[in-house]
């Protein structure tokens, strides 16, 4: 008599009647009739097994599967693989949660503990943060997610973004907060009343403790839109009083004034200072230092321009002894005709120190101001480093401050390629089923938040942070309505799957076949096509969104590996590439690239950012100019990657070798990763990849990135 | 004159986004030379008119505006290459008398053979000097080591 070995092992007799329920089972998962199948695929297998001692319960399996694929009943086929995955799921589940957590004790999980560049994870409360993580997903996963969403998030068809928060905790992804509001009309933070600041140095101070209080709050990245002049009354009010000051013990006005402007100088700049101290010391309930971005340069009076150069400044200086360049707050600085952009404007001086800025310390990137309000129809600081508002009135008034992205679904494009086995119709077929998933998929976000009470998180409810004052009784799903907040689909690697799909000699290149542009740009229009219509149907925000996949770009491409082989071209190098991004290893002048990828950004208006890989520029301002004037009607939003490491060990300052094994000094070979400074663009955000290192696939990414120049 | 290496868009070589032409053939022989191939004034391609009308078009490009043209190695003043120079550095003058030039060369400023300095009439900033290998700093803007300098031509025709 045949035996089965079942998965745990233990052993049992083989029983064709189980086949029978199961296939029938499919079948009419199926809504198909046809008994006698059900029979024919029992009987079947038990030919083969017969004669056999044992046989693996996978084999029986595999069989099973084979028989009903090369039957007519495709969509029964479907449903018992569908099954069998579900079933396998939750059996793996029931071990993944203690292997997750034992991952954390035992420090060995490289996925789970450098999935975030910006969390140290050898320290105890990030570690905290990883283990609510695990269990949140875990949960999640299990028990509120529909189970076929979390099947197709385990498959990598889609990947459910930041599932260590939400959907457990009702938590949204990121936003601008609403400084001015909470300064203005004051609020309470913990056990204190905070009333309007009365000196730049206080309203810098308070800045950092809302920011370290949004940023528990909301697991993505906090932005302060136009600080310059958000911050610029309470320059106005340092300076009075320190003009007050002067006229009491200089007594000329002249004089007095000359005084009070040094002094407000000076309280200034070490205000901004202070902040970014702060900012860089807090430690956030979410185990890692803030995702926070500023925004500025726009404005022209003297006390914002004060604040523009009070930034720029502290960060051309450096943090600490060793004047380390900071990767928070990440820099924002917007770029105007007018304003800044050219000689004649009164910012241009700004615009000089902002260059200057982004050739020591690779912030600040660039927002063109023209072109922004071209793509996304009004100017806005990104929330976090990507994500773009779309317009929203009040009183026929746009309003900015306060909105907030709800999350972020992506879509696997090259796995849909992969599948789709050179075939355009079968690609945009299954895109359309994924492209339903994914928004299933983001209603859940949607939906968690719904009954949601603003006690929740009294900092962005009740006080102020989203530009609202309900009660802590109040539901908050009204604020997220009518496109006020956005939520976003995203994608990755455009790159791969126009290899995947149209790979082959004839075609060559994406970058060099102007028809395969073509074909790329019009996979983004479908999405776009698809967010456009889900935004029309539920009056909801939906946006699409231009994934930074900082381990996204591993995980996809690690499951596609796994699952499909190394696929020349696509799954081969260990990573997916960034959203609608070049190559990384294509070789072109930095003006073509921008060329290739300005085509993108107004239709995927929801999260966008463009750079290029330079040499250090620290000698060469002018040649840095030449690039950012360059993008100013074609991109909105550009980063220049100009690594400028320093070595501890022979005071060398420029750029370091990047190995797969790590970083290398190239004037005194120091590869000690605590005698140095190494910064690199992880995504839109930078990180120190010596002492937090990149997740395996984006390390390898960075390996392979060309210099454009 | 042959030349190994021609960047049509640089910004490493000289201020600005410039054009950048590697000549063939020095006679310095610098230990540490980052281009040691360039020695031989036989290898790479003859410069020929074709490539001097490709540099007059790349600079005078409208999309990516280049400040000016880059000369370096091998030695530009290496005495078989002065009059292939003289004569590309006398057309980018006469047709871009805005742009500047910068050269790189092995010998010292006040060293230079009467037909050398024919050449220098037209060059904007000066990189002089052989590379030292014991005064290798990686710091120094536009060269390799502390003993060649970065010379401003005030003599410059424009």
């Amino acid at each position: 008599m045949t035996e089965i070995i079942k998965r745990d092992g233990s052993r049992q007799p083989f029983d064709a009647p189980r086949i029978v329920k199961a296939v029938a089972s499919a079948l009419n998962d199926a809504q198909i009739k046809d008994n006698d199948f059900a029979e024919y695929v029992a009987k079947k297998v038990a030919n083969t097994v017969a004669g056999q001692e044992l046989v693996d319960i996978y084999d029986i399996q595999d069989q099973v599967e084979h028989l009903m694929m090369s039957s007519e009943y495709h969509n029964a086929a479907r449903k018992y693989i569908e099954y069998r995955q579900t079933r396998d799921i939750e059996r793996e589940s029931r071990n993944a949660l203690s292997r997750d957590i034992l991952s954390i004790i035992n420090q060995d999980n490289e996925e789970l503990l450098n999935e975030n560049a910006n969390k140290d994870s050898k320290i105890i409360p990030t570690q905290r943060d990883l283990l609510a993580g695990v269990v949140a997903r875990h949960y999640a996963k299990q028990h509120i997610l529909p189970k076929h969403i979390t099947a197709a998030h385990e498959r990598g068809e889609i990947h459910y973004h930041d599932l260590d928060y939400a959907p457990f905790f009702p938590m949204f992804n990121c936003m601008l907060i609403d400084i001015e509001g909470m300064m203005t009309n004051g609020f309470r933070m913990g056990n204190a009343e905070i009333e309007t600041p009365r000196s730049i140095t206080t309203a810098a101070a308070i800045t950092a403790q809302i920011i370290a209080q949004v940023s528990s709050h909301i697991y993505g990245g906090t932005s302060i839109n136009e600080i310059d002049r958000i911050h610029a009354p309470y320059v106005r009010k340092t300076f009075e009083k320190h003009l007050q000051q002067g006229m009491r013990w200089i007594g000329d006005e002249q004089k007095a004034r000359e005084y009070a402007m040094e002094m407000t100088e000076k309280d200034c700049y070490d205000a901004y200072q202070a902040l970014e101290y702060e900012v860089n010391t807090l430690h956030t309930a979410n185990g890692q230092t803030p995702f926070v971005t500023f925004g500025f340069g726009l404005g022209t009076s003297w006390e914002e321009r004060l604040v523009q150069k009070s930034i720029l400044k502290n960060r051309i200086r450096g943090l600490g002894k060793n004047c380390k360049t900071p990767v928070f707050p990440k820099l924002v600085f917007a770029i105007r005709k007018g304003v800044n952009f050219n000689p004649e404007d009164p910012n241009y001086d700004i615009k000089q120190l902002a260059l200057e800025c982004a050739s020591k310390r690779m912030y600040p990137d660039i927002l063109n101001y023209d072109k922004l309000v071209e793509v996304t129809g009004s100017f806005k600081t990104p929330m976090g480093c990507r994500s773009f508002l779309g317009v929203y009135e009040e009183d026929g008034k746009m309003i900015h401050d306060g909105r907030n992205n709800l999350g972020v679904v992506s879509l696997n494009l090259p796995r849909i390629a992969i599948e789709s086995k050179g075939s355009e119709a079968t690609f945009y077929q299954l895109l359309e089923q994924r492209l339903q998933l994914a928004r299933e998929a983001l209603m859940t976000r949607i939906q968690r938040l719904d009954s949601v009470r603003a006690r929740v998180a009294p900092i962005l409810y009740v006080e102020g942070a989203c530009g609202v004052r309900l009660k802590p009784d109040d539901k908050i799903s009204d604020i997220f309505k009518n496109g006020r907040a956005s939520i976003s689909l995203g994608y990755i690697g455009i790159h791969e799957t126009i290899n995947a799909l149209y790979g082959g000699k004839s075609t060559g290149d994406l970058y060099d076949s102007e028809e395969l542009r073509q074909k790329a740009v019009a996979i983004v229009e479908t999405l776009r096509a698809a967010v456009n219509k889900w935004k029309e149907e539920t009056g909801y925000g939906f946006s699409l969104y231009s994934t930074p996949s900082e381990s996204l770009c591993d995980r996809f491409c690690r499951l596609d590996k796994k699952k499909f082989g190394v696929i020349e071209g696509v799954t081969e190098k260990g990573y997916y590439t960034n959203s609608f991004h070049l190559d990384v290893e294509k070789k072109v002048n930095p003006y073509d690239k921008v060329d290739f990828e300005q085509v993108y950004p107004k239709h995927a208006s929801g999260g966008f950012i463009c750079y290029g890989e330079y040499p250090n520029m620290v000698n060469n301002l002018k040649a840095l100019e030449n690039v950012w004037d360059y993008t100013y009607d074609k991109v909105p939003y550009y980063g220049t990657n100009t690594p400028n490491d320093s070595c501890y060990s022979c005071a060398y300052e420029g750029e370091f070798n990047a190995t797969s094994r790590g970083f290398e000094c190239p004037q005194c070979k120091n590869r000690d990763s605590d005698k140095m400074s190494v910064t690199r663009r992880v995504c839109g955000y930078l990180g120190q990849p010596n002492s937090r290192p990149f997740i395996k696939g984006k390390q390898e990414e960075v390996v392979r990135r060309v210099k454009h120049l | 004159m042959n030349y190994l290496q021609y960047y049509p868009i640089d910004v490493v070589n000289g201020e600005g986004t410039r054009c950048t032409l590697f000549v063939s053939g020095c006679e310095h022989f610098c230990r540490g030379c980052h281009n040691a191939t360039s020695w031989d004034a036989s290898k790479g391609t003859p410069f020929d008119q074709a490539m001097e009308d490709r540099i007059i078009e790349d600079l005078g490009d409208t999309r990516i505006k280049r400040d000016g043209l880059s000369l370096s190695g091998g030695d530009p003043l290496f005495p078989g290459n002065l009059s292939g120079i003289l004569k590309l550095v006398k057309r980018v003058k006469a047709d871009y008398p805005e742009k500047n030039i910068w050269l790189w060369t092995g010998y010292t400023l006040e060293a230079l053979s009467p037909a050398q300095q024919e050449v220098m009439q037209y060059i904007d900033v000066l990189i002089d000097g052989r590379f030292e290998l014991d005064k290798r700093d990686l710091s120094l803007p536009w060269r390799g080591s502390g003993n060649q300098r970065v010379i401003p031509m005030k003599s410059c025709i424009h």
